[in-house]
């Protein structure tokens, strides 16, 4: 799990271009959006294209993400159990 | 009346006429101009090109001006030119989109798909209220540019204009010439 989250980390630093962010920047129990890393709907939308090209996971419903998306640790958690590949 | 302007090519970099001294070239210098003269505005790293450009060259022209308030206005309007729109923003869109195989549509790259996003960040930045517009013309010309402008001060709530020529081809090729204009 430690693994996937450091991954996920270098990730989501690459695909929403957090300049200067690096994997250990990023607090894995922090909220994504609002007050944590300060990321926008844009950004959702793009961690949602995240998990479907790379982790082939594509969401039913967008309204998902808002429990998904709640930490890199919820993300993991939910990529680890739904992945498929 | 112009009260102060800025050029920025991929090796050149102008305000009011006096030479900055800078390191890199090409978009790594749009980078570098944020890094040295703005940098409390992250949302830069997550604009096209033809974004950076309008975004640092209009941050050099209101340092130039000082006394940034960052307050609400509605007097000042933002309007640029260029001929080839945001075609660099489009091409790497439609590169996510290629191949039906990987076929991953980006939203990022997808809200710069239009010329105009960019007077529009600057607004954001700025916080201000009138006019933003973006004309995409077949060539530079002085004349259509003052020809616009000038119908821009007709609004009576518009007394200053941040515009000018803004066109970005790539990375390596784009040029800002821009310029702060007040109501005569």
């Amino acid at each position: 799990m430690d693994e996937l989250i450091y991954k996920l980390k270098q990730e989501i630093i690459e695909a929403l271009n957090l300049e200067d962010m690096k994997p250990e920047d990023i607090d894995e129990n922090a909220s994504l959006f609002g007050e944590g890393l300060g990321l926008d709907s844009i950004d959702a939308l793009e961690l949602i294209v995240l998990m479907e090209k790379n982790y082939g996971i594509k969401l039913k419903d967008p309204a998902q993400g808002k429990e998904i998306f709640k930490s890199v640790t919820v993300m993991a958690d939910f990529i680890q159990k739904n992945r498929t590949k | 009346m112009i009260k102060h302007n800025v050029y920025i090519s991929p090796d050149k970099v102008l305000v009011d006429g006096k030479a900055l001294t800078h390191n890199e070239k090409g978009s790594a210098l749009l980078t570098e101009l944020y890094r040295n003269n703005v940098s409390d505005y992250p949302k830069f790293f997550k604009m096209d090109t033809l974004s950076k450009l309008g975004f640092v060259a209009s941050e050099l022209l209101l340092n130039a001006e000082g006394n940034r308030d960052f307050e609400p206005r509605e007097d000042r309007a933002v309007i640029f030119f260029n001929k080839h729109a945001s075609l660099q923003a489009d091409t790497h869109y439609q590169s996510t989109i290629q191949d039906p195989e990987h076929f991953f549509p980006s939203p990022a790259a997808f809200v710069y798909t239009l010329p105009n996003i960019v007077t529009g960040e600057i607004a954001i930045r700025n916080k201000y209220f009138g006019e933003t517009s973006f004309i995409v013309v077949e060539d530079y010309d002085e004349k259509i540019i003052e020809r616009n402008l000038k119908n821009s001060f007709q609004d009576p709530m518009t007394k200053s204009i941040i515009g000018g020529w803004l066109d970005c081809l790539d990375e390596e090729h784009f040029e800002a010439k821009i310029f702060l204009l007040y109501k005569d």
